[in-house]
């Protein structure tokens, strides 16, 4: 379970958990939705706008807030609407309206305190301190590979890489996060036309995040290395990558904001206040099986039905759009495993000795390089049994080369792997990556 | 297998180490009633087992995991805290109940390795996991990994470390987002893994185990009488489940004497629960203004 504070803290404090964009009207009792991109200063202004935290003491107050609720002339926007006794209200107040609300409460007695005085001044002090705190790297070559990055910076990072090296790299987005984010994948290719592609994602659960700084690590590795490493040059002579370095971006954002241990998406469940579903348990591969929980709190969460999940439904999309990946790779931490299918069933895949054998070869090769122990097998035989996975949808979709790795440690650090750990994390596991789309160069399907 | 047995006196207060060559720690726990020691396989009180060839892959690992949590509980020794390096060999013995009895040998590291220094030890363990018996039974024995004196001058060395922190009430997240621990808050960290590796004994199962994740608050340190009184707060990581359970823990430490700990653990929200608009655990009140 995991402890969820309040989502609008004091002025000064948590400032990231806002993103800038437009204050959308919401329904009550729902939570802010965050809408990407940012919107130019001056298309819509909150100046002088204030947050106010209501307290009702009873059943009749809540009714007054209602009635409150209902003056459209107001413009108030319910950030957590009135529902009982006891549950705070959070509204915002265009500043016109300011007087007249705060008259309205105290008129009946409703108690209130102002959460933030002036919206936008919190706006633009986050902005600053965005700038101003983090050291804002000018080129891929001057990107610090070996620390935890926010989701803005990774974001920056790809459109870095990819302006450096036009021919190679392009930014696509495939979709949007539940909160609005957008949804990008780097394609790394030398032309033709759709070849046989490799599929890598990191960062699906958004706590692991050696799996996102590794995937950033390895797009730079990609463009460092054509050209120059034979091996890798045929490679990408032959066929194109796709790389989602932060495929769970709501989750990612609310890790730094709000929950380290945040692993799944941040979407509402009807029914329930718990959030989010596990976007590994979401998959179309026996989805509702043994394996995941049908509990909206838990953090195997299932989901409503398969690919409910915006960020799933995206990848599924494009897999099926492209028709040609022939090796699908998804990564997470933490155990050292390298893992392929199934996770739903103990029944082995058609392709059970060819999958173990590039496994063991893979893993050879990781170990070869700083003597990091890793295990390997199919899912429900060397981890547990899971349902609704990732590379049981896509194995049964016919990538063979279906496969999904466990970074460093095995415990002691777990999710919270020092930074000094995350590039010799991401050189091993590079050479894993080398043996298994060697093998699907050479092996054709 | 035979497994080598020497019988523990039982602890007094003041008492030294019962001198052994070999670091030997055998806990008799009372089994349903019976004080005996577990009986071996073929021995009448057995009948009710039958070896299972063909246990679940997980199985051993959960074992170990569970001997190792209560090896570092009863060792109580912050600076020889050990971690399960490979499972080597194990049977695995199952009754109606579908309870498990598991004998197996295993090899370990240093939780705090030293640089350069390979410091592996071997243990050899039976272990019950029971229906409804709180937490798994448990006989270890583990060969020495550090010299006893070498030991005991650490944590004597590592107490008095403790014994004049101070401030330690606004620690917060250990380690921090970023995987960095302070070296000065090194050894509260071993301390709660200490008390946590209690908690993690009596909640592994055949099915569950269990990491630190993170020592997330400090609720008090005292140090004014002899012992070190440690509340704190830590997540601890569950597999298969993957949910980070927050648990309350108060340990009392001594060097030399046996850890003292309670503990409170928070359960998972069920769906029913989760009705109000709050989702999770507590809210810290806010101040009102016209109050």
């Amino acid at each position: 379970m995991n402890e969820e504070r309040d989502e609008h803290s004091e002025k000064g404090q948590e400032q990231k958990s806002w993103c800038s964009g437009t204050w959308e009207k919401r329904t009550p009792h729902m939570r802010l939705q965050l809408v990407w991109p940012l919107q130019s200063p001056g298309s819509f202004s909150i100046a002088g706008h204030q947050v106010l935290r209501i307290s009702v003491a009873d059943e009749a107050q809540v009714q007054m807030v209602k009635e409150l609720e209902d003056l459209e002339h107001l413009q108030l926007d319910f950030w957590r609407g009135p529902a009982q006794p006891g549950s705070p209200i959070d509204v915002r107040v265009p500043f016109p309206s300011i007087q007249a609300v705060k008259v309205f409460l105290e008129a009946r007695g409703i108690r209130y305190a102002v959460m933030i005085e002036d919206v936008q001044s919190l706006l633009d002090e986050e902005q600053e301190q965005m700038f101003a705190s983090q050291s804002w790297a000018r080129s891929t070559n001057t990107f610090n590979y070996a620390t935890y990055h926010t989701l803005e910076e990774i974001y920056d990072f790809m459109d870095m890489l990819a302006a450096e090296h036009p021919q190679l790299v392009s930014k696509l987005q495939i979709g949007r996060s539940y909160e609005g984010r957008p949804i990008y994948v780097l394609k790394f290719s030398t032309g033709g036309n759709n070849r046989p592609a490799i599929w890598i994602d990191t960062g699906i659960h958004s706590r692991e995040w050696v799996t996102q700084a590794s995937g950033v690590w390895f797009a730079k590795k990609i463009t460092q290395d054509y050209g120059q490493d034979p091996a890798f040059t045929a490679i990408l002579d032959n066929m194109d990558i796709f790389l989602e370095i932060v495929t769970n971006p709501d989750g990612f954002a609310f890790t730094h904001s709000k929950n380290r241990m945040w692993r799944k998406t941040r979407s509402l469940t009807s029914g329930s206040t718990c959030i989010g579903v596990d976007p590994n348990r979401n998959w179309d591969a026996g989805f509702g099986k043994a394996g995941s929980s049908s509990n909206p709190c838990s953090d195997t969460y299932r989901g409503k039905f398969a690919n409910s999940e915006v960020e799933v439904k995206s990848i599924v999309d494009f897999v099926k759009d492209h028709r040609n990946i022939k090796a699908f790779i998804s990564i997470h931490s933490y155990s050292q495993l390298l893992l392929y299918p199934f996770g739903y069933k103990t029944e082995s895949p058609a392709d059970k000795d060819e999958l173990d054998q590039v496994a063991k070869s893979a893993v050879e090769a990781l170990t070869s390089l700083y003597g990091t122990k890793f295990k390997y097998g199919s899912i429900i035989t060397t981890i547990y049994q899971a349902s609704g996975g990732t590379i049981d949808w896509t194995y049964n979709q016919g990538i063979k080369y279906s496969f999904t790795f466990e970074l460093r440690d095995t415990g002691r650090y777990g999710f919270l792997l020092p930074a000094s750990q995350i590039i010799p994390t991401a050189q091993e596991t590079w050479l894993a990556l080398l043996t298994i789309m060697e093998h699907t160069l050479n092996h054709p399907y | 297998m035979q497994l080598r047995r020497q019988p523990l006196p039982a602890p007094r207060p003041g008492d030294p180490d019962p001198a052994a060559p070999l670091l030997v720690l055998l806990l008799l726990l009372a089994l349903q009633g019976a004080a005996a020691a577990p009986a071996g396989p073929g021995e009448p009180e057995d009948s009710g087992w039958r070896q299972d060839a063909e246990f679940p892959r997980g199985l051993l690992s959960q074992a170990a995991r569970a001997a190792l949590h209560f090896f570092n509980f009863r060792a109580s020794s912050p600076s020889a805290l050990r971690v399960l390096a490979e499972v080597q060999e194990g049977r695995a013995w199952i009754n109606q109940k579908k309870e498990y009895k598991v004998d197996l040998v295993f090899t370990t590291e240093l939780y705090n390795p030293e640089e350069g220094k390979e410091h592996l030890g071997k243990c050899s363990a039976r272990v019950f996991f029971r229906n409804e018996k709180p937490r798994p039974a448990i006989n270890i024995t583990c060969t020495r990994l550090i010299e006893k004196k070498t030991r005991q001058e650490e944590d004597y060395r590592l107490y008095k470390y403790m014994k004049q922190l101070k401030n330690l009430l606004d620690v917060v997240s250990i380690p921090d987002s970023h995987g960095h621990i302070d070296p000065s808050l090194r050894p509260i960290w071993d301390l709660a893994f200490l008390g946590s590796s209690y908690v993690m004994w009596e909640k592994t199962t055949q099915f569950l185990h269990y990491y630190m994740a993170q020592l997330s608050s400090v609720k008090q340190w005292k140090t004014n009488e002899d012992a070190i009184d440690f509340d704190y707060t830590v997540l601890l990581h569950e597999f298969s489940t993957q949910e980070m359970i927050p648990c309350h823990i108060h340990l009392v430490w001594y060097p030399g004497k046996p850890l003292k700990v309670k503990y409170h653990c928070q359960e998972l929200q069920t769906p029913e629960e989760a009705s109000g608009t709050e989702e999770g655990s507590a809210v810290a009140p806010t101040e009102l203004s016209n109050f």
